[in-house]
């Protein structure tokens, strides 16, 4: 056989198989990945209908899953209320007023697209209903559950046009599909809520956004899709539906070093639950572990927060409301293409790969809540991290400072409740007249208003703690101990390098600079002296 | 003797220090921006696109990019590209100052740095320029009179969009197309 | 120069000239970082700094425990025992004599190696300068370890850092004379040169 041959005939055969493989059977829809799970949900003859709503899904869910609904009753997804032992401040989206799109009252239709629940779309909801429970939003697998703000928390049950006059069209989701398909919790599921809060993607937390859906090791070592492609549940680990963790009540400091996940009724999202009290290995340990004692592991391994995508560090509400020369609402962009401007909402500030402010933290957390009373000539915190470096039980954190602008009563000196959403005519978004939004909200949580308005600056805090970046990544020392460094704000530390004694340096360089002066001079009187008697 | 020698290569060490500390804050000048890392870009491309003389964007590069994709962080730094015929043409015509097409195309650094603030670097063109003949000496005086002009921000205008990839080419300041860089 | 008549005399032994002069480099490298560290400027970077700060200052007290032993055995320790003896001579002979080149008041012998002034200078150095360096720094580099210590309570860093640096003045100070003093002997090198050597011309 000649080359040529041998050649030729290898292409035919190679042609001869390709022809084959045309001819076989296509291949079966693709197989349901692998999973470690002992039941296949599309088995279950409950499953096997069809669904036209989201609680007919749960009340099949619930004849196996018999406790389900109970335990979910119990959590703050659900009732989304928080009762902060330390300080005995009655917290919870539905209570807090914060400085995004402030408050739930009167926008419950809205914001309840992230409640766990179906239906809540006043104060009169039934929080005792087991059906209203919605499984679906933290265990579908598919991607295609999706609930829709102003649907009071259920999906879309046909296929309709999101955001408004965007020309995008959100499918109705197959329930059937979703439901036989269920599964663990995921970064998706806990993303469709938690990436998105304060009204868009990144909005909100600086550290939580879209980017972790499959982010690269860079932003976020423990997720990192070709790392150890963590779910959000690695580290909140949990149990009976209670998911552990709180912003409300921030563990700080783990007052044994580390603990051991499962073996203690600690906190299992904490650095330490994992990586223990000292965490350092290799030459320079002893001296890394020693700043574990005041520093939270969060500010050297997060250096800068929002390091794939923006975050808004800036709202102000109180230019809501202007309309373009036709009377129509307007939006500006800013040169990256996210709103700087928006008609309903006002003026907002992005900022990528921001550096974050530091503070002393111990996780007692105080809220300014609708009742406080406020000095309205400073700017109002809308929750103070309670921290010092002197209380033993504080860390230095590193933290987003959001700020902006609210409305407040210019009355009663109180933060308001505003109606942003809803199909009448009172809704800030409907008509922009910030006095009837107002009256509306007051009205609806049954609360007083002297009628006047002004607005007010205001500020909030939050943790920095996810997207922890790789450890060659880490804060170097001289990003602190040479300036201008990260920590020159923080009271309370001596750091070498930045907090010299300025009296004794001065002191010092000026006696060495007059011994030096010294020794010059006698060296050069003798120098003058010896001249002279060479000459003679 | 001994000592006239000591002190004279005493005087010619300070000398070099000095010469040699100055050196880079001469060749290159760093300013604070007033405004975030996107927007200090957006307006100085703008401004280039304002310049004339034959001014157009050759590219946007992102260095920190690739590290991100290496798996690694560097706080955000962005390159702008820009580049007019005016001034390369002559530069490029002539074999003995040829070589300085490594220079080409200008290029101007928006970054941040751990104080949180932007700044933007600048190499000093007309400086630079001097060091090769009267020829380059007066075109790279000319691109220095040029480089001012996209420095100056007029903040009571609304923040143009950043321009990514190269109008006119495929992307990042690679190849250069027909319609944008030289 | 009246160096016409000259008497040799093997005063620094071999073990002292090496530990002479280690010990200045290793003093100089730990003024040159511990100065960094303390934020005086940059040259090496903190990090690197406060690394080879740390290396120099064991080294240093390696070579000490060697030089005391050397000391001890050898009987040398005696020369550091302070005496008035001349001092107020040799105190007018910097101020005034030095420069109308009266003689030296001190004759140096092997067995009295140093003048009455460098005996005071040393063991200010000695019981001085080197104690509070070596104790605030001893307490700036186990700070990590004050809590275990149980000390924790009874010291600050702010202040440990302030005497590390009162002493680190001081012998920035003792440096700059006692080099400058070094030119001050029977002729301007010879000093020095028994240093390097371990003989040094004395006159008459």
């Amino acid at each position: 056989m000649s080359l040529r041959q041998f050649i030729s005939a290898g292409l035919l055969g190679l042609l001869a198989s390709l022809a084959l493989a045309s001819n076989a059977p296509t291949p079966a829809p693709a197989a349901k990945a692998a999973t470690s799970s002992t039941a296949d949900h599309s088995k279950f003859k409950a499953l096997q209908q069809s669904f036209a709503s989201g609680p007919e899904v749960t009340k099949a869910c619930l004849t196996c899953h018999t406790e389900a609904a109970k335990q979910v009753h119990k959590t703050k997804h659900w009732t989304w209320e928080f009762m902060n032992p330390d300080t005995k401040q009655r917290l919870g989206k539905k209570n807090v007023i914060n400085n995004f799109c402030t408050a739930v009252p009167s926008n419950y239709e809205f914001c309840t697209a992230c409640h766990v629940g179906y239906g809540w779309k006043d104060q009169n909801y039934d929080f005792t209903s087991e059906n209203n429970v919605d499984c679906l939003a933290c265990h579908d697998t598919t991607g295609t559950y999706r609930k829709l703000p102003g649907l009071a928390g259920h999906p879309t049950y046909k296929d309709v046009e999101f955001p408004p006059k965007s020309g995008k069209i959100v499918k109705a989701p197959d329930l059937r599909a979703v439901a036989q398909g269920v599964g663990k919790s995921s970064r998706d599921t806990c993303g469709s809520c938690h990436f998105y809060g304060g009204g868009g993607d990144a909005v909100k937390h600086g550290d939580l956004d879209s980017s972790l859906k499959n982010p690269g090791k860079y932003l976020d070592v423990h997720m990192a899709k070709d790392g150890l492609n963590f779910t959000c549940g690695e580290c909140h680990k949990t149990s009976g539906h209670d998911v552990p963790g709180s912003r409300y009540a921030v563990t700080t400091v783990e007052k044994e070093g580390g603990h051991m996940r499962g073996k203690k009724d600690a906190n299992p999202a904490t650095c330490q639950a994992c990586h223990g009290g000292k965490p350092h290995q290799g030459e320079k340990a002893d001296r890394l572990n020693a700043h574990t004692a005041k520093l939270a592991c969060q500010t050297c391994h997060i250096p800068e927060f929002a390091r794939a995508q923006p975050t808004k560090m800036m709202w102000d509400w109180s230019t809501a409301g202007k309309l373009d020369k036709d009377g129509k609402p307007f939006k500006i962009k800013d040169s990256v293409g996210h709103d700087a401007y928006d008609s309903k909402k006002g003026d907002f500030r992005y900022e990528s790969n921001v550096i974050p402010d530091y503070v002393w933290f111990n996780g007692k957390v105080d809220y300014t809540l609708r009742e406080t009373k406020l000095d309205p000539s400073k700017v109002i915190e809308i929750n103070h991290f309670n921290g010092s470096p002197d209380d033993g039980k504080s860390k230095i954190w590193p933290i987003k400072r959001f700020v902006g602008k609210q409305p407040y009563d210019v009355g009663s000196n109180q933060l308001l409740v505003f109606h942003t959403y809803g199909k009448d005519d009172s809704a800030l978004w409907s008509n922009f007249n910030w006095d009837k939004a107002i009256e509306f909200g007051m009205k609806e949580i049954g609360a007083e208003y002297s009628g006047k308005y002004a607005f007010v600056s205001t500020e909030m805090s939050w943790p920095i703690t996810h997207m922890v970046a790789p450890k060659a990544d880490a804060l170097a020392c001289a990003q602190c101990h040479t300036g201008p460094g990260r920590l020159d704000k923080v009271p309370g530390i001596y750091m070498p390098g930045r907090h010299g004694n300025a009296l004794l340096d001065t002191l010092g360089w000026s006696f060495a600079g007059l011994a030096f002066l010294g020794v010059v001079a006698h060296g050069a009187g003798r120098i003058y002296t010896s001249r002279k008697g060479a000459e003679k | 003797m001994v000592k006239l020698i000591a002190g004279l290569i005493a005087g010619a060490a300070i000398t070099m220090a000095l010469a040699w500390n100055m050196a880079s804050g001469l060749m290159f000048k760093e300013v604070q921006s007033p405004f975030g890392l996107e927007e200090t870009v957006a307006r100085i491309q703008q401004n280039i696109q304002n310049t004339g003389n034959g001014w157009a964007l050759a590219g946007l590069r992102n260095p920190a990019k690739a590290v991100q994709q290496d798996g690694g962080n560097v706080l955000p730094v962005l390159m702008i590209e820009a580049c007019s015929t005016k001034y390369s043409k002559p530069v490029l015509k002539e074999d003995t100052v040829r070589f300085l097409s490594i220079l080409m195309p200008c290029k101007i650094s928006v970054y941040k740095k751990n104080d949180g603030k932007v700044y933007i670097g600048t190499m000093n063109a007309g400086l630079m320029g001097r060091m090769f003949g009267p020829l380059v000496g007066e075109v790279m005086g000319q691109v220095a009179e040029d480089q001012k002009k996209f420095l100056i921000f007029d903040a009571s205008k609304p923040a143009p969009k950043m321009i990514e990839g190269m109008p006119g080419a495929a992307s990042g300041g690679g190849a250069a197309g027909g319609g944008g860089g030289c | 120069m009246n160096a016409n008549a000259t008497e040799r005399i093997y005063v620094f032994k071999r073990f002292e000239r090496f530990w002479h002069w280690s010990q200045a480099a290793l003093i100089i490298t730990l003024m040159l970082t511990g100065f960094e560290v303390h934020g005086s400027y940059t040259l090496f970077g903190f990090e690197d700094a406060v690394n080879i700060h740390t290396t120099a200052a064991w080294s240093l007290v390696t070579l000490w425990v060697f030089a005391v032993f050397w000391h001890f055995t050898t009987g040398e320790w005696k020369q550091y025992i302070p005496t008035l003896d001349k001092a107020g001579a040799m105190f007018k002979y910097y101020l005034t004599g030095i420069f109308s080149h009266a003689p030296h008041p001190f004759k140096q012998t092997v067995l009295k190696k140093h003048n009455p002034l460098q005996r005071l200078a040393y063991l200010g150095f000695w019981l001085g300068m080197s104690p509070l360096i070596w104790f605030t720094g001893w307490f700036y580099l186990f700070y990590d370890q004050w809590a275990a210590w149980g000390l924790d309570a009874y010291l600050s860093l702010e202040w440990v850092a302030f005497f590390h640096t009162v002493g680190a003045f001081m012998i920035l100070i003792f440096f700059i004379a006692h080099v400058y003093l070094a030119t001050a002997g029977h002729t301007p090198t010879s000093h020095i040169k028994a240093m390097i050597t371990g003989w040094e011309d004395v006159g008459h």
